[in-house]
């Protein structure tokens, strides 16, 4: 069955071209060097950042510059099934995807012989998992100081036939995925850096058309764009709370 | 993955061709090296196929087996992928080295199948919820010499054309339990329709254009690349972006378009190339490994 025709047959009010109201904050994990929590619909994703420090690997150190390891688990209870606590091929794809997303992001070059360590726990999943982990390490990366290029957003949209659905919940990412043989079945993921309108990451799978891709990519660009705000308050709130303003005479 | 070193004056070199549509080796920004395809290469398969571009060699074993099928999809079978990234390709990759490349690569073939069209998964289906064929594809990266996605999706497309599963059929006995039973004729068997089966087309962003099928000189003078899979129809199954460095949202349109008319002119020609070797029969030639 597909989805449902209608855009306000969305949960809630929500509109198609919307994302889920977003709740971010910033240095939670009081022994990480950075940390972020962020919360959409009932997506739920923490992010701490360690270091950067002496890497671990020497013998694939690049001398020039810093390494970006990051690791992606999703809780064992936060799917419809229980996942195990190893890392499963899933999580280490997402935590390849994350790394690609992130790296274009830092300036590593500014951490010569370092690695600085990203890991993304999902508490719950409720679709576009990926997309949030993005956001949410950029976010930790930021809190814990370390110099970046730009934020990084992410966003993921479910193309269902003609209609996208932007930030879909797990329902709307899984749904009628098996049953439909229509065209145009897809899922894609986009990290952007804002200011300098790059894209640091895609992902897509599923089937669609070209031109469809073409549309699904603006589409979620868009939606990362609608995060911005929340993800620049959050960061600048943490920043003041580090560093009070000076007091007004 | 396996890389070289590339000193400033020659990636210049390389960037400076690039942008006059003229690469090192006399290719043009949008065309393939030198391609050779052998199927039925392995006997103990079901079906197998090698591709060799440039110097990259890859060799592909699909085995059949019975298994039980997803509770999701009682009534179709499956495909499992696994890529072996073997030390004799690069010393790189001794130990464990291979492994997350392996990981990647495998991670990459299952999103490129993961729609209702590439392979017909209900024809695989035995007995609805009980049985199934599993198709395991084993891909063996003999040689690598830069792209590695589109020569194994190259050569899966050829080991799949290449299958064949054996015909089954199923006795029921008087307390309804069920037998399968495999046909005596080893020539009775099932072929699978790869024609909607997609290939990979990866995209290097070299300055401000792009090419297809980079080397690994050419790989290094880029930062980031696209990975786009395309059916013979035009469709693309998979896109994802590889590699350290970003990419402006234009020049992704502008790729992925380059993809799409690459990928689309690609599968003519290999699905002839399939058809007329298979036509052969036994009278046609064998290379083998590494010639």
């Amino acid at each position: 069955m597909p989805i449902t025709e209608v855009s306000s047959s969305r949960q809630g009010s929500r509109g198609n071209g919307d994302v889920r109201p977003l709740f971010a904050r910033c240095g939670l994990v009081s022994q990480a060097k950075g940390s972020a929590y962020l919360e959409a619909g009932n997506t739920k994703v923490i992010c701490s950042v360690y270091g950067p420090r002496e890497t671990e690997r020497k013998d694939e150190t690049d001398m020039k510059s810093g390494r970006l390891v990051c690791d992606f688990r999703l809780a064992p209870f936060s799917c419809p099934k229980r996942g195990a606590w190893i890392q499963s091929a899933e999580e280490r794809d997402l935590s390849t995807g994350l790394a690609e997303s992130m790296q274009p992001g830092v300036c590593l070059h500014r951490y010569p012989r370092a690695q600085i360590d990203v890991n993304v726990v999902v508490l719950e999943n409720d679709g576009s998992v990926l997309a949030h982990a993005v956001t949410c390490a950029s976010m930790a990366l930021a809190d814990a100081g370390i110099e970046m290029y730009d934020t990084v957003l992410g966003c993921a949209l479910r193309q269902d036939g003609d209609r996208c659905l932007v930030d879909p919940d797990l329902a709307e990412e899984q749904g009628s995925v098996r049953e439909s043989y229509g065209e145009n079945q897809g899922r894609v993921a986009v990290a952007l850096l804002p200011n300098l309108n790059q894209i640091s990451g895609l992902q897509a799978d599923g089937e669609m058309r070209a031109d469809t891709l073409t549309a699904a990519v603006r589409m979620c660009v868009e939606g990362c764009h609608k995060l911005y705000p929340v993800v620049q308050q959050a960061i600048l709130r943490a920043v003041k709370r580090k560093a009070p303003p000076p007091p007004e005479k | 993955m396996a890389t070289i070193q590339v000193s400033e004056a020659e990636k210049v070199y390389i960037m400076h061709g690039v942008r006059d549509d003229l690469r090192v080796d006399g290719r043009g920004c949008e065309d393939y090296r030198h391609m050779e395809i052998e199927t039925d290469v392995v006997s103990n398969t079901d079906g197998s196929a090698k591709v060799r571009l440039g110097l990259t060699d890859i060799l592909v074993g699909i085995k059949a087996e019975i298994g039980r099928p997803r509770p999701m999809a009682p009534d179709e079978g499956y495909l499992e992928f696994f890529v072996d990234c073997s030390a004799n390709a690069t010393p790189e990759f001794e130990g464990r080295g291979g492994e997350e490349l392996g990981m990647e690569l495998s991670n990459s073939l299952y999103k490129v199948f993961n729609n209702r069209h590439s392979v017909d998964l209900r024809s695989l289906s035995i007995c609805p919820g009980e049985h199934c064929w599993v198709l395991y594809v084993d891909v063996l990266l003999l040689q690598c010499d830069g792209n590695l996605f589109d020569a194994m999706s190259i050569s899966i497309k050829a080991a799949l054309f290449n299958t064949r599963i054996p015909r089954v059929h199923i006795s029921e006995d008087e307390e309804g339990g069920k037998e399968i039973e495999l046909s005596d004729d080893p020539y009775d068997c099932m072929r699978l329709n790869v024609e909607n089966v997609p290939c990979i087309v990866t995209l290097s962003k070299i300055g401000h254009r792009h090419v297809v099928d980079a080397t690994l000189q050419e790989k290094a003078c880029s930062v980031a690349s696209l990975l786009i899979s395309v059916t013979h129809r035009g469709t693309v199954t998979c896109v994802r972006k590889l590699g350290g460095g970003s990419l402006d949202p234009d020049s992704i349109f502008e790729m992925t378009e380059t993809g799409k008319r690459v990928g689309k002119i690609l599968h003519g020609p290999l699905m002839e190339l399939l058809q007329k070797e298979e036509s052969l029969g036994k009278e046609r030639m064998k290379v083998g490994f590494l010639a």
